[in-house]
């Protein structure tokens, strides 16, 4: 590799070859040149006026419609004023302008254009729900002002929102959390859905967005139509609900706080589920003012809470399983007595029956019948807690019951593993006897209730569902005698068509109803006070379970009254209605949902 | 053929301290300032056109800014003249890495031309492009005459195919093209006689002609109709040219103002970030941008050029051409295709584009332009 004979060669081509590429460098300079300063002020203008929209193509929400096919929601168009910036020629023109129209304050507006202002060039919502009258003054006003855009979207109309609040849930606009967790599917200024079926569908119902690139000059003219995504609309909903039931339900709780279920035991659908009092979910979608929102969360009566998944004692209602409990555990036999005299004396307490004289010589189905305390009192303390909570829990409490509903609370079977892990102290024999007549420390939820009345009146634990396609999920058949649960079943018939039986108000003739009563104490009663001479908030809760027909139950239903008193007198009356709204008329045949 | 695949062992002797000072107070630093100079304008025009994005891409091109200044670095301190008697197993171990990358590479674009090492990314195929340049030097220094023969031309494309046709098997058909220019420019520095130029070119006719009449997809001939006429499809291929000019044009002498070109800001421009980064910088920029920019390629390529003039030795001479060539043609290609002079290809601005194996690729070329300048009183 010596410097070669022939460099000079070399060189010079290198000379020529660079001097080449100078040419084609000037030639390019001189097309830009062309491009930018000849042909620039063309290019300016096209620019000016090349306005790339994304306009979002929204994908119509699922529709929900009850088991028969009714229609649940529906989705209204609704008008929303969009501001881009980089459009105006003078803001404080835009946005007097804008005020005119809205009749709003400018400076309301501009705080609004603040809060809710995003990158340079994207659109800012600037007011929503606009009339049709102000729609078309924006419209008319297009030419003078580019900048304001009126965007069609919908909002979710419950078209029965008074009575089913709490099952259907709301739509509220995204928070930065929902945001920040599924950033793919969700937008800024989206709606999603929150609690009840359309929070918990969500992602079936919303459907998927599609996008439509636009080119319009700057006059908001359309240009071009470039490659659209299409909209894919969300999937329908038919939910197990029975409107008429529903209906009912909402009617007969009307001015009482509570909560009505009724499950189809044979594959849990939910044919009712009802909180009192309810409140407007169509004030979520349109967009709730601050002071709505306190008034309706401070509400001292509290409708946002879902009364149906709120857990309390289970008071009386608890003996069903008491009884199966104490026959399957063999402590007693049905002809097992015990003397009532309306106390008793366990663990140096006195321990007082509801029924203040006492009721005599009673054996299990008496018991039962009467819901004599003094009788479960005793099987409370043969058996012990342990026994108590493995059979409570083979009736599906002390845990969710898989409804899709979020916010379910498991409610609470205590024992003495509990006591030590939770509380930090041991479990006293003591406790066993407030939980044999179901109160102490055991929580159970209406909708648990209905479960374990179900599982008593099929034999078997069923998973509520609220959507028709969806799988039914039934327990394994209960672990008890057949002989046993006949035996209970036919107690909880008495206690409802037996003249003395604590839940006669439910009884209805043509028809075998059998329940159970219940009373969960709000307070602790030294005395026999009458409850109604108690201050309501101090009054006991009202409980009835009941199914129909006793042969072939295909009706559980739960009732449950706040501070309501007596489960005979005041919830009792309202499953008997509940059952006659059900069987009373026929079943409309379910009609195809589109 | 056997002595050109065994590197010679003639590794360069370790120099004295002083001389190496006193020769880098003698080297051409034009090259090196004026490829750091677009890297500064390439950061800025990323920064912008990457604004909208969740991740801004400043901080990673800046980081492979300075990856290249550190390789540049440290392939100073071999001696050209080793790293040509070397060739041979750089070149062979790039035909491996293609091999490979061809089975096991990542796939992105259509094109599986990627290592994936976590979150980094390389292209063998740009470095391969160094190791074919050392080879073409190394072989056609040999030939001390003021022409090829035939025999030396159907070597050095020999040498240039096999690669290439690795590369464009990878699906990287861009990647592929750029060993033309550099074998083309090599040869005719090394002296083509003329009547050789002309058959050739002719040659080159009746295959394009060929080509389009038989060799063509219709939508391969519509994309060429496209560009030169792309008012007549400005939906389709013709709207990234037609954004592309509209960009360009309306930022007229001074620009919009950084970050304010509605080209770019609202995405009508396509591939903001490498392809068209020219598209941006003319948008915010103007023509004074654009000068600024051509003109500083205009200093690198002429100081380069003036340091292979002055090189001893065919080998630094021939090295320096076939770099240079593959950095010119990208810049060439690129400007002109921002501003509608050429069809949309995926080529790159040199220096300014974002991406990490091209970014380093033009550092180890400046390196080797200023590596020839340190070098040329070493005797050999």
């Amino acid at each position: 590799m010596k410097i070669g004979q022939h460099r000079e060669h070399l060189v010079r081509r290198v000379g020529l070859l660079a001097g080449l590429v100078r040419i084609v460098l000037l030639l390019i300079a001189l097309s830009y040149w062309w491009t930018q300063i000849a042909q620039g002020e063309q290019f300016r203008e096209l620019a000016e006026n090349n306005r790339l929209r994304r306009i979002s193509l929204e994908a119509p929400r699922g529709l929900i419609y009850d088991r028969h096919g009714r229609q649940l929601v529906e989705n209204v168009p609704s008008y929303t004023l969009l501001l881009d910036r980089s459009l105006s020629r003078d803001l404080d023109a835009s946005l007097a302008f804008a005020a005119g129209v809205l009749e709003l304050d400018v400076a309301d507006l501009r705080r609004r254009l603040e809060e809710n202002r995003g990158g340079k060039f994207q659109q800012t919502r600037l007011a929503t729900h606009l009339d049709l009258v102000e729609v078309a003054r924006f419209r008319v006003e297009q030419l003078e002002h580019p900048e304001f855009e009126v965007a069609a979207e919908h909002l979710r109309l419950n078209r029965h929102a008074h009575y089913t609040a709490h099952l259907m849930g709301y739509l509220g606009r995204v928070t930065k959390k929902d945001l920040a967790t599924q950033e793919s599917v969700v937008r800024r200024d989206d709606l999603l859905g929150r609690q009840g079926v359309e929070g918990r569908y969500e992602d079936h119902l919303r459907g998927e967005r599609g996008e439509q690139l636009v080119v319009v000059d700057s006059r908001g003219r359309l240009i071009e139509k470039l490659d659209p995504a299409l909209a894919h609309a969300g999937g329908n909903l038919r939910l197990t609900l029975d409107l008429d039931l529903q209906q009912e339900a909402a009617r007969l709780l009307e001015g009482q706080a509570g909560a009505v279920v009724a499950l189809d035991p044979r594959q849990g659908d939910v044919l009712a589920l009802y909180s009192s009092p309810s409140f407007d979910p169509n004030a979520f979608a349109r967009g709730l003012t601050p002071e709505e929102w306190r008034a309706l969360s401070e509400d001292p009566r509290r409708p946002l809470q879902n009364r149906t998944l709120q857990t309390h004692a289970p008071g009386s209602v608890f003996k069903m399983v008491m009884a199966l409990a104490a026959l399957e555990r063999g402590v007693i036999t049905p002809e097992s007595g015990v003397y009532c005299n309306g106390s008793t004396r366990l663990y140096n307490h006195r321990r007082r029956c509801w029924q203040s004289r006492g009721h005599g010589f009673e054996n299990l189905e008496r018991a039962l019948r009467d819901s004599c305390d003094v009788y479960f009192y005793h099987l409370g303390q043969k058996l012990g807690i342990e026994p108590i909570a493995h059979y409570a829990r083979l009736f599906g409490l002390g845990r969710p019951t898989g409804i899709a509903l979020e916010d379910e609370k498991p409610g609470l079977v205590p024992d003495a593993e509990w006591s030590e892990r939770v509380r930090g102290t041991r479990w006293y024999p003591g406790e066993t006897i407030s939980v044999a007549i179901g109160q102490g420390p055991i929580l159970v939820s209406p909708l648990q209730a209905a479960v374990m009345t179900g599982a008593l009146a099929v034999g078997y634990v069923v998973e509520p569902r609220l959507v028709l396609d969806e799988p039914v999920r039934r327990g394994e058949p209960l672990p008890i005698s057949p002989e046993h649960l006949d035996l209970v079943r036919t107690a909880l018939w008495k206690v409802v068509n037996d003249s003395q039986g604590t839940g006669r108000p439910a009884r209805i003739a043509g028809l075998d109803v059998a329940g159970k009563t219940g009373t969960a104490q709000v307070v602790r009663q030294e005395t026999w006070t009458k409850n109604e001479e108690l201050p309501p908030e101090l009054r006991d809760h009202a409980w009835f379970v009941a199914y129909a027909p006793a042969g072939d139950p295909r009706l559980v239903v739960v009732v449950f009254v706040e501070h309501g008193g007596g489960g005979s007198r005041v919830a009792a009356p309202i499953a008997r209605e509940l059952f006659e709204t059900y069987f009373g008329r026929r079943t409309p045949e379910p009609v195809p949902v589109s | 053929m056997r002595s050109l695949l065994l590197p010679r062992s003639r590794l360069s002797s370790l120099e004295g301290e002083q001389t190496a000072l006193r020769r880098l107070g003698n080297v051409n630093v034009g090259p090196l300032a004026a490829a750091f100079l677009l890297s500064l304008i390439g950061l800025a025009t990323v920064a912008s056109a990457s604004a909208e994005q969740a991740e801004s891409l400043l901080a990673r091109q800046a980081l492979w800014v300075l990856v290249g200044l550190a390789a540049l670095a440290v392939a100073l301190l071999f001696d050209y003249h080793w790293l040509v008697e070397a060739a041979p197993m750089f070149y062979g171990l790039g035909l491996v890495a293609l091999v490979l990358v061809l089975v096991l590479g990542h796939e992105a674009g259509g094109a599986r031309s990627w290592f994936a090492f976590g979150p980094v990314r390389v292209q063998p195929s740009e470095f391969h492009k160094i190791a074919t340049v050392l080879l073409l030097a190394r072989y056609l220094s040999r030939h001390d005459r003021p022409f090829l023969g035939l025999r030396q031309i159907a070597v050095a494309a020999v040498l240039t195919v096999v690669p290439m046709g690795l590369i464009a098997l990878e699906r990287d058909l861009g990647g592929a093209a750029m060993f033309l220019p550099m074998l083309a420019a090599m040869l005719l520095v090394a002296g083509v006689r003329l009547r050789l130029l002309v058959a050739a070119s002719l040659l080159g006719l009746v295959l394009a002609f060929g080509l389009w009449s038989f060799g063509m997809k219709d939508y391969q001939r519509q994309r060429v109709r496209t560009f030169l006429a792309p008012e007549e499809d400005p939906l389709g291929a013709g709207y990234q040219v037609r954004q592309s000019k509209i960009a360009v044009g309306s930022g007229q002498w001074t620009g919009r103002g950084y970050g304010q070109g509605t080209q770019s800001q609202l995405r009508f421009l396509p591939e903001r970030q490498t392809d068209f980064v020219m598209a941006v910088l003319a948008e915010e920029w103007g023509f004074l941008g654009v000068i600024t920019v051509l003109g500083l390629f205009a200093w690198f390529i002429s100081t380069a050029a003036r340091i292979a003039m002055r090189s001893r030795d065919r080998a630094g001479i021939l090295l320096v051409v076939g770099l240079l060539a593959v950095v010119v043609t990208h810049a060439v290609y690129n400007t002109a295709m921002v501003v509608g002079l050429l069809p949309i290809t995926g080529i790159p601005l040199p220096f300014i584009s974002y991406g990490g194996s091209f970014m380093l690729f033009n550092y180890l070329a400046a390196s080797l332009v200023l590596n020839v300048d340190y070098r040329r009183y070493v005797n050999r």
